[in-house]
């Protein structure tokens, strides 16, 4: 639709923003530095600002996929919805950012409210359909996914809303002779930790073993007595939250528009596919080729970028049906 | 219904559809024609949902390569005829679904939906990108339209709406028949089996994978043919029209709201789905937030959809009375 079409021209945008902060830190340091061995080579800058950049909308697309990949380990449907969320929890920033003016407050409550919808969905209408299996399920997201999308179009309508950078975040960090924009960074650390919480919920954790039982045989761990329908209910509040968290974050980067859900629901469900549908991991390594495959795709192949990521999952499809780390139905 | 009812029922209908244009007037017609083209394209789907039950995301893709075929043809090739133009579209989607077969029939379920979700976007990117071919966004506009040629003797003129109609309703009526017969062979048969138990169709000897690939050919191949009529009728088609990933769902919409077990559901489908729209477009934009919750409501109250309702209602009755 149009977001694919947006997408091409800010990446653009930013490669033009990009070259310019490469240019600027060479000036500036052919100014300050005397010897030439502390201020990197242009091309090498390139490449290292290249994969900044491709590291950090990697980091966003597993903050999308996980939920997605989770939901899908558990519960056996892909939500449709998702991105739907994601983009969802951007115009909720948008609107508290208005009415507040603080963007940390955005980012806390935004998502919250996001989750909030994706419990309700759950509870009134996903666990309804939940008999008439998975065929049903799927549907029902498509649905629901259609009414978000129209929704917010008759409720914020359809141009791009700006949402600014926090004061503290504006501005270029040095690293290693590169000066890359502040935000992005706070982008990449920002998933990082929310993926170190989550892996140690995961991993360490009872109510991650529950999880993880249940991702494997929900029947099974059901009739040890656990609730799963409650656990069912948490993982697509979380995983709605983190979608919604991904959500706040990119808006500042690519501004909020009803297109973002197609732009970044797509590449997500090729991460899921590609990764192996209900693995973690496949989709974290999936997500950060796929952020570097774009970020180098638009640099090296522009014309051909938005369809590198097809190729890729084609290629992998023909390999192993199932995806990289997903076992055979 | 005895058998001599059944054909007075088939015979009305025919008349019925002679005549349409004739009281409706063109602006009717136009939209039969619309209602028609989509009621093929969701009867292949269901070739594919409702019969061997599998969910595909991207059947646009067929509707698209056909429109795409058959707009083409019809631009670059001098003195195209007009049935050979559609089998253009129609041999279009052959080739894409037979290049498809080897991957997709190794897979059933979420896991077939989503590759097909992905395909279907790949085709729509590269209906975007490759503008040298596809026109980019703007697509292929004002190829021209031959006259009908049969065997030499007559030649009808296309660009008169009515005899637009009679050629499309020609077409797909026919599409929708042959659909109809196939589904009635022992084939049709293994395609249900398939459905409901592949491993034992396995064990009793059919191959199931090559059963599947034909099953995929066919109904490709005939949603080439509905995306052919509709390049025909609108005399364009860009890449939203064809392969946009909403013209996906539109079939499972139609199959779902109609009634996913039987031939004639999608069809039924078709109808409320058009019905619907062209009402919510008189009173405002938000077509698919109408749409959206119809379809939320369908799978929460009727999930048999609307041929499953009536057989609902048909029992009560039948209950009540006896």
């Amino acid at each position: 639709m149009k977001g694919n079409l947006t997408k091409g021209c800010l990446k653009g945008a930013e490669i033009q923003a990009l070259g310019k902060t490469a240019g600027l830190a060479r000036f500036r340091h052919s100014f300050i530095s005397f010897g030439e061995d502390d201020y990197m080579d242009p091309v090498t800058a390139m490449y290292v600002a290249q994969g900044i950049h491709g590291l950090a909308y990697g980091m966003v697309l597993f903050l999308v996929a996980s939920g997605l990949t989770l939901i899908f380990g558990m519960m056996g449907i892909l939500n449709l919805a998702h991105a739907s969320f994601f983009m969802l929890s951007a115009y909720f920033a948008y609107t508290v950012l208005q009415l507040t003016g603080n963007f940390w407050l955005a980012l806390l409550i935004a998502p919250v409210a996001t989750a909030t919808v994706g419990v309700l969905v759950e509870r009134f209408l996903l666990r309804k359909v939940h008999a008439f299996g998975h065929v049903g399920e799927l549907i029902l997201t498509i649905g629901v996914a259609l009414v978000i999308l129209d929704g917010v179009q008759a409720f914020w309508g359809t141009e791009n809303l700006p949402l600014p950078i926090p004061d503290i975040l504006q501005g270029l960090v040095n690293i290693g002779g590169l000066e890359y924009p502040a935000y992005r960074l706070f982008v990449i650390g920002l998933a990082l930790c929310l993926l170190a919480i989550l892996a140690v919920i995961l991993y360490k954790t009872r109510l991650g073993m529950v999880v993880r039982a249940a991702v494997s045989d929900a029947d099974m761990v059901n009739s040890l007595g656990i609730n799963v329908p409650l656990v069912f209910m948490l993982v697509f509040g979380v995983g709605t939250w983190m979608a919604g968290i991904a959500g706040v974050a990119i808006a500042p980067i690519l501004t909020v528009f009803p297109g973002l859900a197609d732009q970044m629901g797509l590449d997500a469900f090729i991460v899921v596919v590609v990764g192996g549908f209900g693995s973690l991991s496949g989709a974290f390594i999936v997500s950060i080729i796929a952020g570097l495959l774009n970020a180098y795709g638009v640099q090296f192949v522009s014309s051909l970028a938005p369809v590198l990521m097809f190729i890729f999952m084609a290629i992998v499809l023909t390999i192993k049906p199932m995806g990289i780390f997903g076992e055979r139905e | 219904m005895s058998k001599t009812k059944r054909w007075i029922f088939w015979i009305v209908m025919l008349i019925a559809l002679v005549f349409y244009p004739k009281v409706f007037g063109i602006y009717y017609t136009n939209v039969f024609i619309i209602f028609a083209i989509f009621a093929l394209f969701a009867v292949s789907y269901n070739l594919l949902l409702g019969f061997t039950g599998l969910l595909s995301f991207g059947h646009a893709m067929f509707f698209g390569v056909g429109a795409y075929g058959t707009a083409l043809a019809l631009e670059h090739v001098e003195g195209m005829p007009l049935i050979a133009s559609v089998l253009m579209g129609a041999l279009a989607a052959i080739v894409l679904a037979l290049i498809l077969c080897p991957i997709v029939v190794r897979v059933s379920g979420t896991a077939f939906a989503m590759i097909h979700l992905a395909f279907g976007q790949l085709m729509y990117v590269l209906a975007l990108k490759l503008r040298g071919i596809t026109g980019g966004e703007d697509g292929i506009g004002g190829f021209p339209i031959p006259e009908l040629n049969i065997f030499g003797i007559v030649s009808i003129d296309m660009a008169d709406p009515l005899n637009f109609y009679y050629f499309a309703v020609t077409v797909l009526g026919l599409s929708v028949l042959f659909l109809w017969f196939f589904t009635k062979t022992p084939f049709g048969s293994i395609m249900i089996s398939i459905r409901d138990n592949a491993n034992r169709v396995d064990y009793l000897g059919f191959k199931v994978p090559q059963s599947k690939a034909i099953i995929y050919t066919v109904s490709g191949c005939f949603a080439g043919v509905a995306g052919s009529i509709y390049a025909l009728f609108q005399n364009l088609i860009a890449a939203d029209d064809g392969f946009h990933v909403m013209v996906s769902f539109a079939p499972i919409i139609m199959t779902m709201v109609g009634g996913i077990g039987s031939f004639f559901g999608p069809i039924m489908g078709a109808g409320i789905f058009g019905i619907i729209e062209e009402l919510t477009s008189r009173y405002t934009e938000r077509v698919e937030l109408v749409m959206g919750l119809i379809l939320i409501l369908v799978i929460l109250f009727v999930p048999m959809g609307f041929i499953g309702f009536i057989n609902f209602v048909k029992q009560k009755f039948a209950k009540a009375a006896a």
